[in-house]
């Protein structure tokens, strides 16, 4: 295992297994992200493109293969180990951005910050911080309900950056958002990669979103199929 | 407790699911701490009589049958007993009320040596036992109907055709777990109505005997004797202690302990279906949720002590209701008062009720389990993919 690779994957395959049927999903992927990369996955519905995003941030576990996670090979840890692991170096941003809807938008960002011993003004100047980040400083006590879909996504951006993890994956963060406010949302990604050199891994389908990142991986059929640099992104697309 | 405003925010999601599930468990620990109270002033009042060596003498084929007034004289008259009186039942209506208020006729002469727990002004016994048509009524039942000496209470008879008009001559008091909203009055007055008035229909009839033994001791010989001597007459008789009379009076619908433990299991069973609905639709509705939490590193332990914590939560507060409310709800109304003496009060206990409490959070917690358990079983890919 290279330790210049944030994220190394060795010959990762899945498959998912349907009654009788196994459904191959991901066929022996091989794959190494740099510390503070940015990278776009792209594809067609059912190319694999989630289920690898999954894979990386620990959500499921390869059918064969290894997953090199800053040193850690995820094979290795058990579930509540892996629950702690995605805890401490994980942040998620969900299409949907998945807020709990009974909690404020302070609340909400404090939630990953409840898992860890720090004390309650800790994790206030914390979440205070996230906020300031993704310029919701004002909006902290709002419910989800009182937010529009870029400030909603805003917040799960914050909460995924509250504990300050290793790796932020992004599952199509600006699919449910109008155009300016997914301008928004990748400015911000792109910001918390270049001045935070936050290593992030975002699954699209939106080539406009695509080209903010600095490397595009495209995926059909559970296989790479093109790693194209910035500047080549229109041909892939 | 970092946990607790998320565990709050939950219970307070669906306001109406939640107050219903609350209501459910409420009213249900409400009827059974209800239950359990009655049992257990039974149980306290007959382990406090027993040191009063008192006696009851009834007909052995039960109530509803006379027992003849001369054998309060034979017995009375047997070694071994210090005093018996009548206790007959007259059951009256007062005003418009039915079943207002305990009314006995006795014998005033022995009644007070027989129930000497209750204390009476020597002058007021002196006025009772002197005036025919005179009563004895109770503190309680004079404070709260406010009934002073020399009041009248005009009595309307119900199971007896004659109508008595009573005056008061007399107010006793006692321990707060004794009736002390009876009435009392001469048997003879009642007996000399139904002579003059209803040519003797229903005369001649003690009701019961009530007798005050030498010493406790003695009570199972004479309650034996007494019952040998009646064996061959037209009245034989049943004579029991007053800790055994009591016990088998508050058992005339059966066994009511097993029943109270089966409703009670009934009960709790249909509260754990209830709240374990409940339950199971709030996490349903939350599949996605409990997925996200997974996902940013909430383990399945903790997943699993939030959604319990919440329907414990909802549960107790149903038990604080319920339980505690129906503490304090009797601390400040006597309901005792409407029962014409088959309860001489009703409180109920701080036991009790924090078991009836401690029943609420059981409830939350079983029937949290199942449905916490398969929130968290669920992989956290396909609650991320649910669209609910």
């Amino acid at each position: 295992m290279s330790k210049t690779h944030a994220i190394q994957l060795n010959r990762v395959a899945k498959e998912y297994r349907r009654d009788t049927f196994r459904v191959p999903v991901l066929a022996e992927l091989d794959l190494d992200v740099d510390e503070g990369e940015f990278l776009a996955l792209m594809g067609p519905s059912g190319s694999g493109k989630t289920t690898l995003l999954n894979l990386i941030a620990g959500l499921d576990r390869p059918t064969s293969g290894e997953i090199w996670i800053r040193g850690q090979e995820l094979s290795q840890l058990t579930d509540s180990e892996l629950t702690r692991w995605r805890a401490d170096n994980i942040g998620f941003i969900f299409q949907l951005y998945n807020l709990i809807p009974v909690l404020t938008a302070f609340e909400n960002v404090e939630l990953p910050l409840l898992l860890t011993s720090l004390s309650r003004k800790r994790r206030r100047d914390q979440v205070r911080t996230a906020l300031r980040v993704v310029g919701l400083s004002d909006r902290e006590d709002h419910y989800p309900r009182q937010l529009s879909g870029g400030q909603e996504q805003r917040v799960a951006i914050a909460r995924a950056i509250v504990t300050d993890p290793y790796l932020i994956v992004a599952d199509e963060p600006t699919g449910d958002l109008d155009r300016a406010s997914a301008e928004d949302i990748l400015d911000l990604l792109e910001q918390l990669n270049r001045e935070f050199q936050k290593t992030i891994v975002m699954v699209t389908h939106d080539p406009h979103a695509a080209e903010r990142a600095g490397r595009l991986l495209k995926l059909d059929k559970g296989r790479l199929v093109d790693d194209a640099s910035k500047s080549r992104l229109g041909a892939v697309s | 407790m970092k946990f607790l405003g998320y565990v709050l925010r939950n219970t307070a999601r669906n306001p109406i699911r939640s107050t219903l599930t609350i209501a459910s468990v409420a009213i249900s620990l409400f009827l059974m701490t209800m239950l359990v109270t009655y049992l257990a002033i039974n149980n306290e009042v007959r382990g406090t009589v027993k040191a009063y060596n008192r006696i009851i003498t009834m007909s052995s084929q039960g109530f509803a049958q006379p027992v003849p007034i001369a054998e309060v004289a034979r017995i009375g008259a047997m070694e071994g007993i210090e005093a018996a009186s009548p206790l007959l039942w007259y059951g009256g209506k007062y005003q418009e009320e039915t079943l207002a208020f305990a009314q006995f006729g006795i014998d005033g002469d022995t009644i007070f040596k027989i129930y000497d727990e209750y204390s009476i002004p020597p002058d007021q016994l002196k006025s009772f036992q002197q005036d025919r048509s005179g009563c004895v009524i109770g503190r309680k039942l004079s404070a709260e109907r406010n009934l002073k000496i020399g009041d009248r209470i005009p009595l309307k008879g119900d199971i007896y055709p004659f109508d008595m008009n009573l005056t008061v001559r007399a107010i006793y008091d006692g321990p707060e777990n004794r009736d002390l909203r009876a009435c009392w009055f001469h048997w003879e007055y009642l007996e000399e109505g139904l002579k003059r008035d209803f040519k003797g229909k229903g005369a001649g009839n003690a009701g019961a005997v009530v007798a005050k033994c030498e010493d406790g001791d003695s009570i199972p010989s004479l309650c034996k004797k007494i019952d040998t001597l009646s064996l061959n007459s037209d009245s034989p008789t049943r004579t029991q202690s007053e800790e055994a009379f009591l016990k088998m009076f508050s058992e005339f619908a059966g066994d009511l302990r097993v029943l109270i433990r089966n409703v009670g299991l009934a009960v709790v069973f249909s509260l754990l279906c209830v709240s374990g609905n409940a339950m199971a639709m709030a996490l349903r509705e939350r599949t996605r949720e409990v997925a996200v939490l997974r996902a940013i590193g909430f383990g399945k332990l903790l997943i699993l002590f939030l959604v319990l914590a919440e329907s414990v939560f909802v549960a107790v507060l149903g038990g604080v209701v319920g339980s505690i409310g129906s503490k304090f709800l009797f601390d400040f109304f006597d309901v005792s008062r409407y029962s014409a003496g088959f309860l001489p009060f009703f409180y109920v206990s701080w036991t009790t009720a924090l078991a009836g409490l401690a029943v609420a959070a059981t409830i939350g917690l079983l029937s949290g389990i199942v449905p916490a358990a398969l929130a968290v079983r669920n992989s956290v890919i396909d609650g991320l993919r649910k669209v609910v």
